[in-house]
């Protein structure tokens, strides 16, 4: 009877790879993901109907009798960003200064997916501890890394599909609504290039996330709050990383920033698995 | 070697002391009965073993290793509370999924020897919300039994399963351990359920192991008592009331003597007071009874 239990020890590639294999099975077998991704493919081509149908319309303000007259996109691009032009800094042009402009163009873009992308890593998040998934799932793994590695790395897959459905949808509606797809002061490597700094860039946002949510654990709505708040502060710096005319380096210090994000936030998310109730 | 040694184990949750010195000895093959009312650490304690809290003092050890070693707890199974499924998935995807996190080669076809165990291969197909409560619990036991795990945590798995399912319960607890190399910790306020199939008991009140022993023990600790019926109920109760020091009278209408005596003493009692015994048996008392006794000792 002595020594009759094994304990396995598996390898870190065999758990992550295990642990990689049902997240993935998650993701693709959630309905949530499919709505969220469908929701970023339809959200560009109705924003561009409606902008293209309102554009030169006047709304006047019934208290100050003030006239306002609603600009639709003059460029399918718009949607994607802004050319970030360095000589244009002390007229104050740059991309940062760029999104504080409260125009409908500016409001609706691309930009606003990193909220989106909030949903998505709360809602799995908070479904792994609602079900009681995540019982089962801690009792047979000690090594909480595997699951916050794990998460963070689907989640990034998840978000960047996101801001890929978001570009064919922007492409889609530009298309329908008849904007131009001329592209001034960018060429297309820059497009492709801005696209994955896009895709690339979320993996600094899926840490931030992914931390809020294990805080928050079943509590989808504290979790989606929590990193709506914190996700704000770095919202900013959105399109000046991301510019219509970026080069391989806004990729690389999005793939840098999302590297050193993921390991020192994983860190803490690893930390609070560890420290506090998993039910 | 025992599948689990727990020494001084303690929980707080703030000021409020959850568990506190808890021992228990859960030995390998055993069908460990963890009772207790609602609310006195019974799945506190169960969801420390799992590693879901973490403790607050004390050891816990499972087959003589620290519950918190690598690939310790890879072999364990557990339904707590609600089993880890999905509900917008089916039943066999969920399983699959586990699956997966178990690494468990020929996902397929242990799946399939599984549902076929808890008989739930009619319902793979199913979405996991729109199983009934007593196939949810199936399923949750299911996927506890993935892996072939050699300990299973089971908290109230018998809640909401109608007679068949009981019954497919406890053929599958005494499969599971029939090799003697595999333990089960089932907690149940089904206590005539539980008694069918545990072989080791554990007591748990106010947080504190207040007893822990075999069905054997129990046996043993059991009292006798005579149980009688009359062809006047009120009269007889009466009369044995003034005689003995404790008489009961039952759900199924018996009156019980607990006290030492024997059904000749008793009949002949009676007789001689003009009351007619219709029938009477000696008997002893079930785990629900033991239990309720010794809950009301320690009141």
């Amino acid at each position: 009877m002595e020594n009759a239990v094994v304990f396995e020890k598996k390898s870190f590639i065999k758990r992550t790879k295990s642990m990689l294999k049902v997240d993935f099975k998650r993701l693709f077998l959630s309905r949530t993901f499919y709505i969220i991704v469908a929701a970023c493919l339809v959200a560009p081509i109705l924003i561009f109907v409606m902008t293209s149908m309102m554009d030169g319309s006047v709304s006047v303000n019934p208290q100050t009798g003030e006239e306002t007259v609603i600009e639709g996109f003059d460029n399918v691009w718009q949607i994607i960003g802004s050319v970030n032009d360095p000589d244009a800094n002390a007229e104050n042009t740059s991309g940062d200064m760029a999104a504080m402009d409260m125009g409908i163009t500016s409001m609706c873009n691309i930009n606003m997916l990193y909220f989106g992308i909030a949903a998505l890593v709360c809602i799995f998040v908070a479904e792994d501890f609602r079900s009681g998934y995540s019982k089962s799932l801690f009792t047979v793994r000690s090594k909480k890394t595997d699951y916050v590695m794990s998460k963070t790395i689907v989640m990034i897959f998840g978000a960047a599909m996101m801001v890929l459905a978001f570009f064919a949808g922007s492409l889609v509606g530009g298309a329908v609504s008849g904007v131009s797809f001329e592209m001034i002061g960018f060429n297309i490597t820059n497009l492709v290039m801005c696209v994955l700094s896009k895709m690339v860039l979320v993996s600094v946002f899926v840490p931030i996330y992914l931390i809020m949510s294990v805080v928050a654990k079943q509590k989808l709505w504290m979790s989606i709050l929590l990193s709506m708040m914190v996700g704000m502060f770095l919202f900013m710096m959105i399109p000046m990383l991301t510019p219509l005319n970026a080069r391989l380096g806004h990729v690389l210090i999005g793939a840098v920033g999302g590297v050193g994000f993921g390991i020192g936030l994983g860190a803490i998310s690893n930390l609070v698995l560890k420290k506090t109730s998993l039910v | 070697m025992n599948a689990i040694e727990i020494r001084n184990l303690s929980k707080n949750f703030g000021p409020k002391q959850a568990v506190c010195g808890l021992d228990m000895t859960v030995p390998m093959g055993a069908i460990y009965g963890f009772i207790g009312e609602n609310g006195s650490g019974k799945s506190t304690t169960e969801k420390m073993i799992c590693g879901l809290i973490p403790t607050s003092g004390g050891s816990i050890k499972l087959y003589g290793k620290d519950y918190g070693d690598e690939g310790v707890r890879a072999k364990m199974g557990v339904l707590i509370e609600a089993p880890g499924c999905f509900p917008g998935l089916t039943v066999w995807n969920n399983m699959m999924l586990q699956a997966a996190n178990l690494g468990i080669p020929n996902a397929e076809k242990e799946v399939i020897k599984i549902l076929k165990t808890v008989r739930m291969e009619g319902a793979a197909g199913n979405k996991y919300k729109n199983c009934s409560l007593g196939m949810k619990q199936r399923v949750g036991i299911a996927m506890a039994l993935l892996g072939n795990p050699t300990l299973l945590i089971l908290d109230e798995p018998l809640n909401g399963l109608d007679a068949d399912g009981m019954r497919i319960m406890r053929e599958i607890f005494t499969d599971i351990v029939k090799d003697g190399q595999r333990s089960i910790l089932v907690s149940s306020h089904l206590l005539g359920e539980l008694q069918k199939v545990a072989t080791h008991y554990g007591i748990i009140r106010h947080g504190k192991m207040i007893v822990e022993m075999t069905s054997d023990e129990l046996d043993a600790s059991c009292r006798t008592y005579v149980a009688l019926q009359s062809a006047e109920m009120n009269k007889t109760k009466m009369l044995l009331g003034c005689k003995y020091s404790r008489v009961e009278q039952d759900e199924a209408g018996y009156i019980r003597v607990y006290d030492i005596t024997t059904p000749e003493e008793i009949v002949t009692y009676l007789y001689e007071n003009g009351i007619c015994v219709t029938e009477i048996k000696t008997d002893k008392i079930g785990l629900e009874e033991y239990y309720i006794d010794l809950m009301k000792e320690g009141r």
